[in-house]
């Protein structure tokens, strides 16, 4: 009896071990992303160290791949009684049919695992909060409002923090007295938009509203019970941000609300997303922001590194040379070799390493067991497991090495994604000369997942290439997809003829889309070909103005889909494809262009790669006048604001 | 190597539970505080030695192996190892008295050279009286508490020793010990001047509470220890550790302050309860210029430069020569007799534990 008085007591905690994105591909396709390692530590590691000092019972691992190898790691630290394993229990629940945050939620539901209010992590959030308290926290908040269904855990950094500029940023507007969330936005990266638009009601029912626009999304938040529900009952729901949105339009027909909590300023959250974030919360570890969270989370002992001075740690069982030079911010793991005349700076080193003489090694990240050979020059590159860098190689910008990759001597590498495929085709490719590589390669040039590159949308699970590939312009569109996007055009005839709500419109298309299983790349696709071919279009005297009205009226519908560059590419290969097929739009391409630019839906970079892999596929839509023109107008228009800095 | 170490015991799986548990309440923050870990050590070695043989020779190497893997999982948690090492030195001296008792009628140790023929006998191998230890063991295991207990009254009370009438003291940052230390100068008309300390937030509350309690405080920034030092008569402050030289391990800025004191000639009174003498002799900074977070110093949020480094540190050496005096709470000690302490305290063997 006491037992079970216990259990109720305690903090339960979802962690769903993937993201659900490729954004850390290829290095996570083999291995689950819990396993990727931040300053020489396993991601996993640090979620599980974290909810135990945070105050949890109980986590519930939720693994969508590879669940076999996470059940491994963790029983065999549970063997090491490692520290979290005395506090916490841990189940594994594996499931290999969901693909989105959404599913796992539904699964759950069914599954009825969880009892009470519990804390839903991902496996990227890397945090030292407190999260018996902040639960206890939204406990008080379901006392006030029965309707409470999340709080969302936010860290208020400074809006130049690289934290906010290297992710999606969120703008939030909330009730100050209640913390109640009223409206919630995401950008991307680099933004543009200078204008946000809220409605007069924000003001009206609230005494005094808060917005704020420089917080970090930490991937935490803390849920009701009706959390597993709403999601099984709202199909559409596929991420955390749909859950806020739908939440948001519908908070009456769902009864539910949503609230938010800043973490106190001596505590850490943030969430892994990108490269760039991987990078800058590996150097707060290492600057023990996290603290108590730190290079030796996992562990049992705590006296296995060295701190030289200006912040670099070497572990004791690695062997450094006498003239070798370890510049600041460094790692080196257990049992590697750095040999002579080698200089390190802002990197980390795995275990079992050998960098030979004469290396320079500079904002990098290298994994286990990597042979680095003479001469060579590495800076800001990710080289993975059991790698082998030849002599005087030299990478740099953004290149990133995936497991068990050879690179041969002399190679020049620059942001590019170097994988091996099959052992026997590697064994091939070992006796061909370099240029086999380019090719292999060639496909990901276009991709460039380089360390400076801006994402692709974090939800979206298509990267930009296999959009290209499902939606080219050429080929017949199948009978779903045409019904699809007939669908969709009569959705917004009716939307805007009737001037429905475009909150509505976006729900009905996501409903179609998931009625004919369209991808979402496609719809981003099909949304701008429904936009021009809606049927006003065609009866209209003076077809830009109407087409300036349209887009102006559908403006956040089109927000809602075009986020990224890969949903930018689409919208660009849509207009390209209607301006061809619709003869009312005929020659007017650069006039659409324009308009779709001023109105900030397109940026002028994605516009001009478009631009050239037109040129490159040769496409005949290029030489059209209005097309060149624009392209003329848009590039002195670029040199002219140039200018003026 | 020394004969009790060469029983070199791995602990048991249900040991290794408990130890864990131990380590992860201090590293949750369920023990917080010197004292309270410094109690908790008491129960867990009492729970230890329950569950193990009674003979000298394992209890002592279970312990140790106990203290081997707390340090090793918290370097920095000095007052756990401490304790431990005090019940060590109990173990050792109740094996040592019942093995004269068993050895011989004749009274090793009673004159001086009974000591020194006898030594050669206490060092080599004990023979393992099999007599049941436990029970003595958990006298002083009591002893041990009570004073814990009265630990705080006893440093306290030698205040009225060395705080005199309209003195100047300063101290550095916040510490319970050092507020019990000043709260009875109310009525000697003594001025107390609060240097913040890393913590600054702690400090301004411990001179609240001083000040409502009747004592006139001054608080400054401790970046002008410097300038009031000219005026203060004494300086009063915590440590974390002192060691066998005299040295002392305090917060972070306790060098600084103390230097100041130095270069004024102003006498340094160090606050000292048992559990922090730390039987090391050098100053190691691979286990003591550990970083903690940042965070205490600095707001997360305005640190997104990648040039920008912000190092807080654990603790602050200072040299036996800025202290002049360690009050314990078996009364005053000048730096140089620390070694003597320790060997009063702890049995030399397990200095290294």
């Amino acid at each position: 009896m006491k037992m079970e008085m216990d259990k109720e007591n305690i903090v339960q905690a979802v962690v769903i071990m993937d993201t659900f994105n490729s954004n850390f591909s290829p290095l996570t396709d083999n291995k689950p992303m819990g396993f990727l390692e931040v300053a020489g530590v396993p991601l996993i590691d640090y979620v599980l160290e974290s909810l135990a000092l945070g105050g949890v019972g109980e986590a519930i691992l939720f693994c969508c791949q590879n669940g076999q190898k996470i059940k491994e790691h963790v029983q065999k630290h549970q063997d090491n009684k490692s520290l979290w394993s005395l506090t916490m229990d841990i189940q594994i629940l594996m499931s290999d049919t969901c693909q989105t945050m959404g599913d796992v939620m539904r699964e759950l539901d069914a599954a009825a695992l969880l009892k009470g209010y519990f804390v839903l992590a991902g496996i990227n959030s890397i945090t030292n909060m407190n999260f018996a308290s902040l639960l206890e926290q939204h406990k008080q908040t379901c006392k006030k409002d029965k309707g409470t269904a999340m709080t969302l855990v936010y860290k208020k950094l400074s809006w130049e923090h690289p934290l906010i500029s290297s992710d999606r940023s969120t703008f939030l507007a909330a009730n100050e007295n209640t913390k109640k969330v009223l409206v919630h936005k995401r950008y991307r990266p680099k933004s543009k938009e200078k204008i946000i638009s809220l409605p007069l009601d924000l003001v009206l029912n609230n005494s005094e509203v808060k917005l704020h626009h420089n917080l970090v999304d930490t991937n935490i938040a803390l849920c009701s019970p009706t959390v597993p529900p709403l999601f099984s009952d709202n199909f559409d729901f596929q991420t955390r941000d749909d859950f806020i949105h739908g939440i948001l339009i519908n908070e009456e027909i769902l009864a539910s609300s949503l609230y938010y909590t800043l973490l106190k300023s001596n505590q850490y959250a943030a969430a892994i997303t990108n490269w760039k974030t991987y990078q800058t919360v590996c150097r707060d570890i290492l600057h023990k922001w996290v603290y108590p969270l730190s290079i030796e989370s996992g562990l049992y002992s705590r006296d296995k590194y060295t701190l030289t001075g200006n912040l670099n740690f070497v572990e004791n069982s690695a062997m450094l040379s006498r003239s070798c030079v370890l510049t600041e911010n460094t790692l080196i793991g257990a049992k590697t070799q750095v040999q002579d005349n080698t200089t390190v700076t802002k990197s980390i080193i795995g275990k079992k390493c050998t960098i030979g003489n004469n290396v320079i090694i500079n904002g990098s990240h290298i994994m286990n067991n990597v042979i680095i050979k003479d001469n060579c020059r590495i800076s800001n590159s990710f080289i993975d497991d059991n790698c082998v860098i030849s002599e005087g190689s030299n990478l740099h910008a953004g290149t990133i090495i995936a497991e068990n990759v050879k690179v041969e001597s002399g190679s020049d590498l620059k942001g590019r994604i170097e994988c091996s495929i099959d052992n026997d085709k590697k064994l091939q490719k070992s006796e061909s000369s370099g240029t086999e590589w380019e090719e292999s390669s060639g496909s990901s040039d276009e991709e460039f997942i380089g360390f400076d590159k801006v994402w692709s949308d974090s939800e979206s699970c298509y990267s930009s290439i296999s959009s290209a590939d499902s939606s080219l312009p050429d080929s017949p569109v199948p009978d779903d997809t045409k019904m699809f996007l007939q669908e969709v055009i009569d959705s917004l005839a009716r939307g805007y003829d009737e001037k429905l709500k475009c909150d509505y419109l976006i729900l009905e298309i996501n409903s179609s889309r998931y009625a004919y299983n369209i991808q979402l790349n496609e719809v981003n696709f099909f949304v701008v070909r429904a936009l021009l071919s809606m049927p006003v279009l065609s009866e209209a005297k003076n077809v830009l103005t109407t087409v300036k009205d349209i887009l102006k009226y559908f403006r956040p519908v089109l927000a809602n889909y075009i986020k990224s560059k890969s949903s930018i590419m689409d919208c660009l290969r849509a207009v390209e494809d209607t301006c061809l097929n619709c003869e009312w739009l005929d020659g007017k391409s650069g006039q659409i262009l324009h308009l779709l630019y001023e109105a900030d839906v397109v940026d002028e970079d994605s516009l001009v790669d478009w631009y050239a892999e037109l040129k490159e596929n040769a496409n005949p839509f290029v030489k059209q006048p209005s097309l060149v023109k624009f392209f003329e107008w848009l590039q002195e228009a670029s040199e002219e604001s140039d200018d003026s800095e | 190597m020394a004969p009790l170490e060469s029983l070199d015991i791995e602990l048991s799986e249900k040991h290794i539970e408990t130890v864990g548990k131990f380590v992860a309440d201090i590293r949750n923050n369920k023990l917080s505080g010197s004292e309270q870990i410094a109690e908790a050590t008491l129960t867990l070695v009492e729970k230890i030695i329950s569950e193990s043989n009674a003979t000298a020779r394992e209890l002592c190497g279970v312990l140790r192996a106990a203290a081997r893997r707390i340090s090793s999982s918290l370097p920095l948690e000095l007052v756990a190892i401490n304790m431990i090492r005090r019940v060590l030195r109990a173990i050792r001296d109740e094996n040592r008295a019942s093995v004269d008792q068993f050895q011989s009628g004749e009274g090793v140790g009673e004159s001086l050279q009974g000591l020194v023929l006898a030594t050669p006998a206490r060092h080599s191998i004990v023979p393992s009286t099999d007599q049941d230890l436990r029970e003595p063991i958990r006298d002083h295991i009591a002893e041990l508490r009570t004073e814990l207990e009265t630990m705080r009254s006893s440093i306290t009370s030698q205040a009225r020793e060395h705080v005199r009438a309209d003195e100047v003291l300063l101290t550095f940052g916040a510490s319970a010990l050092v507020e019990r230390f000043l709260r009875p100068t109310q009525n000697r008309n003594c001025k107390v001047v609060v240097a913040e300390g890393t913590d600054v937030g702690e400090s301004h509350a411990m001179a609240r509470r001083l000040s409502n309690s009747g004592v006139s405080v001054t608080v400054i920034n401790s970046s002008c220890v410097f300038a009031v030092m000219s005026r203060v008569n004494k300086v009063v402050v915590e440590v974390q550790a002192a060691m066998g030289g005299g040295a002392v391990l305090g917060d972070a800025g306790l060098h600084s302050v103390t230097l100041a004191a130095k270069y004024y000639k102003i006498p340094v009174v160090a606050l000292a309860p048992l559990y922090r003498m730390l039987p090391h002799h050098l100053y190691d900074p691979q286990n003591f210029g550990s970083l903690s977070s940042p965070l205490q110093t600095m707001e997360y949020a305005d640190c997104g430069s990648d040039s920008l480094q912000v190092l807080a540190p654990k603790f602050d050496f200072v040299p036996p020569d800025h202290i002049t005096l360690f009050i314990t709470n078996q009364g005053g000690s000048c730096p140089s007799y620390i070694y003597r302490l320790l060997s009063e305290i702890y049995d030399p063997k397990d200095y290294q534990i």
